[in-house]
Protein backbone atom coordinates (compact mmCIF):
# COMPACT_ATOMS: atom_id res chain seq x y z
CA UNK A 1 0.00 0.00 0.00
CA UNK A 2 1.39 3.35 -1.01
CA UNK A 3 -0.15 4.97 2.06
CA UNK A 4 1.87 2.83 4.45
CA UNK A 5 5.12 3.76 2.73
CA UNK A 6 4.17 7.39 3.03
CA UNK A 7 3.81 6.77 6.75
CA UNK A 8 7.52 7.42 6.91
CA UNK A 9 6.85 11.02 5.89
CA UNK A 10 7.60 13.74 8.39
CA UNK A 11 4.45 15.63 7.34
CA UNK A 12 2.15 12.94 8.70
CA UNK A 13 4.05 12.82 11.99
CA UNK A 14 3.95 16.60 12.46
CA UNK A 15 0.23 16.71 11.59
CA UNK A 16 -0.55 13.85 13.94
CA UNK A 17 1.37 15.51 16.77
CA UNK A 18 -0.29 18.89 16.13
CA UNK A 19 -3.50 17.78 17.86
CA UNK A 20 -3.73 17.86 21.68
CA UNK A 21 -6.10 14.88 21.84
CA UNK A 22 -3.71 12.74 19.82
CA UNK A 23 -0.81 13.80 22.04
CA UNK A 24 -2.96 12.80 25.01
CA UNK A 25 -3.57 9.36 23.49
CA UNK A 26 0.17 8.92 22.94
CA UNK A 27 0.83 9.88 26.56
CA UNK A 28 -1.72 7.31 27.71
CA UNK A 29 0.05 4.62 25.69
CA UNK A 30 3.41 5.87 26.97
CA UNK A 31 2.17 5.22 30.51
CA UNK A 32 0.48 1.93 29.68
CA UNK A 33 1.24 0.40 26.31
CA UNK A 34 -0.70 -2.18 24.33
CA UNK A 35 -4.22 -0.96 25.17
CA UNK A 36 -7.29 -2.09 23.23
CA UNK A 37 -9.78 0.38 21.77
CA UNK A 38 -12.14 -0.18 24.70
CA UNK A 39 -9.36 0.46 27.22
CA UNK A 40 -8.28 3.62 25.39
CA UNK A 41 -11.88 4.85 25.37
CA UNK A 42 -11.93 4.48 29.15
CA UNK A 43 -8.69 6.49 29.38
CA UNK A 44 -10.25 9.47 27.57
CA UNK A 45 -13.91 9.51 28.68
CA UNK A 46 -14.42 12.95 27.13
CA UNK A 47 -14.18 11.39 23.66
CA UNK A 48 -16.71 9.21 21.85
CA UNK A 49 -15.69 5.80 20.55
CA UNK A 50 -15.81 7.22 17.04
CA UNK A 51 -13.58 10.12 18.11
CA UNK A 52 -11.00 7.79 19.60
CA UNK A 53 -11.03 5.61 16.46
CA UNK A 54 -10.60 8.64 14.20
CA UNK A 55 -7.60 9.89 16.14
CA UNK A 56 -6.06 6.41 16.37
CA UNK A 57 -6.32 6.09 12.58
CA UNK A 58 -4.35 9.34 12.11
CA UNK A 59 -1.70 8.19 14.61
CA UNK A 60 -1.43 4.79 12.94
CA UNK A 61 -1.10 6.30 9.48
CA UNK A 62 1.75 8.47 10.77
CA UNK A 63 3.41 5.36 12.17
CA UNK A 64 3.18 6.66 15.75
CA UNK A 65 1.16 3.67 16.84
CA UNK A 66 1.39 0.09 15.64
CA UNK A 67 -1.48 -2.35 16.13
CA UNK A 68 -1.03 -6.07 16.80
CA UNK A 69 -3.77 -8.66 16.99
CA UNK A 70 -3.70 -11.12 19.87
CA UNK A 71 -6.63 -13.48 19.81
CA UNK A 72 -9.80 -11.46 19.43
CA UNK A 73 -8.21 -8.24 20.63
CA UNK A 74 -6.34 -5.55 18.76
CA UNK A 75 -3.66 -3.89 20.88
CA UNK A 76 -2.24 -0.42 20.26
CA UNK A 77 1.46 0.16 20.83
CA UNK A 78 3.25 3.48 20.89
CA UNK A 79 5.99 3.44 18.23
CA UNK A 80 8.65 5.99 19.25
CA UNK A 81 10.81 5.56 16.12
CA UNK A 82 9.17 8.31 13.97
CA UNK A 83 9.73 10.78 16.82
CA UNK A 84 13.37 9.70 17.00
CA UNK A 85 13.70 10.29 13.24
CA UNK A 86 12.15 13.76 13.64
CA UNK A 87 14.56 14.40 16.51
CA UNK A 88 17.54 13.49 14.36
CA UNK A 89 16.32 15.46 11.36
CA UNK A 90 14.89 18.56 13.06
CA UNK A 91 16.16 18.84 16.62
CA UNK A 92 19.49 17.10 17.17
CA UNK A 93 21.29 18.89 14.38
CA UNK A 94 20.27 22.32 15.64
CA UNK A 95 20.86 21.57 19.31
CA UNK A 96 24.54 22.42 19.49
CA UNK A 97 24.37 25.40 17.17
CA UNK A 98 24.82 29.00 18.35
CA UNK A 99 21.18 28.92 19.48
CA UNK A 100 22.45 27.20 22.64
CA UNK A 101 24.63 30.21 23.35
CA UNK A 102 21.63 32.50 22.89
CA UNK A 103 19.57 30.42 25.31
CA UNK A 104 22.42 30.59 27.82
CA UNK A 105 22.46 34.37 27.39
CA UNK A 106 18.68 34.50 27.87
CA UNK A 107 18.91 32.44 31.05
CA UNK A 108 21.78 34.56 32.28
CA UNK A 109 20.04 37.86 31.66
CA UNK A 110 16.67 36.72 32.97
CA UNK A 111 18.27 35.18 36.02
CA UNK A 112 19.98 38.48 36.79
CA UNK A 113 16.92 40.66 36.44
CA UNK B 1 4.13 8.86 33.45
CA UNK B 2 7.40 7.10 34.17
CA UNK B 3 5.30 3.94 34.43
CA UNK B 4 6.11 3.47 30.73
CA UNK B 5 9.37 1.93 31.85
CA UNK B 6 7.37 -1.07 33.00
CA UNK B 7 5.73 -1.89 29.67
CA UNK B 8 6.14 -5.62 29.15
CA UNK B 9 5.77 -5.52 25.36
CA UNK B 10 7.39 -2.82 23.28
CA UNK B 11 7.00 -2.35 19.54
CA UNK B 12 9.32 -0.39 17.25
CA UNK B 13 8.63 0.01 13.55
CA UNK B 14 10.14 1.88 10.65
CA UNK B 15 10.41 1.91 6.87
CA UNK B 16 13.79 1.48 5.24
CA UNK B 17 14.52 2.27 1.61
CA UNK B 18 15.97 -1.17 0.81
CA UNK B 19 14.79 -4.64 -0.17
CA UNK B 20 13.87 -7.31 2.36
CA UNK B 21 17.06 -9.29 1.68
CA UNK B 22 19.25 -6.23 2.17
CA UNK B 23 17.67 -5.48 5.55
CA UNK B 24 18.00 -9.13 6.57
CA UNK B 25 21.70 -9.12 5.71
CA UNK B 26 22.20 -5.92 7.66
CA UNK B 27 20.78 -7.40 10.87
CA UNK B 28 22.64 -10.72 10.54
CA UNK B 29 26.01 -9.60 9.17
CA UNK B 30 28.42 -8.93 12.09
CA UNK B 31 30.22 -6.17 10.16
CA UNK B 32 26.91 -4.35 9.62
CA UNK B 33 25.67 -4.94 13.17
CA UNK B 34 28.84 -3.34 14.51
CA UNK B 35 28.05 -0.23 12.49
CA UNK B 36 24.57 0.37 13.87
CA UNK B 37 24.73 -1.29 17.31
CA UNK B 38 27.31 0.62 19.38
CA UNK B 39 30.19 -1.24 17.65
CA UNK B 40 29.05 -4.60 19.05
CA UNK B 41 31.07 -7.66 18.00
CA UNK B 42 28.50 -10.38 17.27
CA UNK B 43 28.94 -14.12 16.71
CA UNK B 44 26.20 -16.55 15.66
CA UNK B 45 25.43 -19.18 13.04
CA UNK B 46 21.78 -18.01 13.22
CA UNK B 47 20.54 -21.60 13.51
CA UNK B 48 17.58 -22.11 15.86
CA UNK B 49 18.92 -23.16 19.26
CA UNK B 50 22.40 -21.81 18.58
CA UNK B 51 24.03 -19.07 20.66
CA UNK B 52 23.99 -15.41 19.69
CA UNK B 53 26.86 -13.80 21.55
CA UNK B 54 28.06 -10.23 21.56
CA UNK B 55 30.96 -8.27 23.01
CA UNK B 56 32.05 -4.66 23.38
CA UNK B 57 34.04 -3.25 20.41
CA UNK B 58 37.40 -4.18 22.03
CA UNK B 59 35.98 -7.53 23.25
CA UNK B 60 36.91 -6.67 26.83
CA UNK B 61 33.30 -7.08 28.01
CA UNK B 62 30.60 -9.54 27.02
CA UNK B 63 27.34 -7.73 26.22
CA UNK B 64 25.09 -10.65 25.41
CA UNK B 65 24.91 -14.45 25.63
CA UNK B 66 21.59 -15.13 23.93
CA UNK B 67 19.93 -17.96 22.01
CA UNK B 68 18.42 -17.93 18.52
CA UNK B 69 14.81 -19.11 18.93
CA UNK B 70 13.63 -18.84 15.34
CA UNK B 71 15.27 -17.94 12.04
CA UNK B 72 13.32 -17.58 8.81
CA UNK B 73 15.42 -15.59 6.32
CA UNK B 74 14.74 -12.98 5.08
CA UNK B 75 11.55 -12.49 7.08
CA UNK B 76 11.90 -13.24 10.76
CA UNK B 77 14.53 -13.59 13.46
CA UNK B 78 13.69 -14.31 17.10
CA UNK B 79 16.23 -14.45 19.92
CA UNK B 80 16.44 -14.17 23.68
CA UNK B 81 17.68 -10.99 25.32
CA UNK B 82 19.55 -10.40 28.52
CA UNK B 83 21.82 -7.38 28.89
CA UNK B 84 25.14 -8.44 30.41
CA UNK B 85 26.57 -4.90 30.02
CA UNK B 86 24.73 -3.82 33.18
CA UNK B 87 24.65 -5.95 36.40
CA UNK B 88 21.09 -4.79 37.22
CA UNK B 89 19.79 -5.99 33.85
CA UNK B 90 21.91 -9.14 33.87
CA UNK B 91 20.21 -10.16 37.14
CA UNK B 92 16.76 -10.03 35.52
CA UNK B 93 15.07 -12.92 33.65
CA UNK B 94 15.71 -13.08 29.91
CA UNK B 95 13.26 -11.40 27.56
CA UNK B 96 12.64 -11.89 23.83
CA UNK B 97 13.37 -9.88 20.68
CA UNK B 98 11.55 -10.50 17.38
CA UNK B 99 12.65 -8.87 14.12
CA UNK B 100 10.09 -8.95 11.28
CA UNK B 101 10.90 -7.68 7.80
CA UNK B 102 8.13 -7.17 5.24
CA UNK B 103 8.71 -6.19 1.63
CA UNK B 104 6.80 -3.06 0.62
CA UNK B 105 6.09 -1.54 -2.80
CA UNK B 106 8.39 1.14 -4.12
CA UNK B 107 11.63 -0.46 -2.94
CA UNK B 108 10.89 -0.19 0.78
CA UNK B 109 10.93 -2.68 3.63
CA UNK B 110 8.95 -2.42 6.83
CA UNK B 111 10.98 -3.49 9.85
CA UNK B 112 9.14 -4.25 13.09
CA UNK B 113 11.02 -5.04 16.28
CA UNK B 114 9.03 -6.47 19.17
CA UNK B 115 10.73 -6.70 22.55
CA UNK B 116 8.46 -8.68 24.87
CA UNK B 117 8.42 -11.01 27.87
CA UNK B 118 9.62 -8.04 29.91
CA UNK B 119 7.02 -8.60 32.66
CA UNK B 120 9.61 -9.42 35.31
CA UNK B 121 12.46 -7.34 33.90
CA UNK B 122 11.55 -3.71 34.67
CA UNK B 123 15.12 -2.38 34.46
CA UNK B 124 15.62 -3.98 31.07
CA UNK B 125 12.21 -2.65 29.97
CA UNK B 126 13.34 0.86 30.91
CA UNK B 127 16.62 0.56 29.02
CA UNK B 128 15.55 -1.07 25.78
CA UNK B 129 13.80 2.11 24.70
CA UNK B 130 17.22 2.68 23.11
CA UNK B 131 15.94 0.57 20.19
CA UNK B 132 14.68 3.86 18.66
CA UNK B 133 18.26 5.06 18.30
CA UNK B 134 19.55 1.66 17.14
CA UNK B 135 16.88 1.29 14.46
CA UNK B 136 17.17 4.81 13.13
CA UNK B 137 20.92 4.22 12.99
CA UNK B 138 20.30 0.99 11.05
CA UNK B 139 18.11 2.93 8.59
CA UNK B 140 20.81 5.55 8.12
CA UNK B 141 23.57 2.96 7.62
CA UNK B 142 21.53 1.06 5.01
CA UNK B 143 20.26 4.13 3.15
CA UNK B 144 23.38 6.30 3.22
CA UNK B 145 26.25 3.97 4.11
CA UNK B 146 27.16 6.18 7.06
CA UNK B 147 26.19 5.74 10.73
CA UNK B 148 24.73 8.55 12.84
CA UNK B 149 26.91 10.42 15.30
CA UNK B 150 27.35 8.45 18.52
CA UNK B 151 24.88 9.32 21.25
CA UNK B 152 26.23 11.48 24.04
Amino acid sequence: MVVSVLAADDDLVFKALADPTRRLLLDRLFARDGLTLTELEAEVPELTRFGVMKHLAVLEQAGLIVTRKQGRHKHHYLNPVPIRLIWERWIGKYRDRPVTALLDLKDHLEGRS
Amino acid sequence: MTAATGNATQVYQLYIRAGQQEVWEAITDPAMVARFFHGAQVESTYQPGSPLRSWSPDRSQQWGDNTVLECDPPRKLVHTWRGLYDPDQAAEPESRVTWEIEEQPGGFSKLTLIHDRLDHSPRTAAHVTGWSYILSNLKTVIETGEPLSPIV
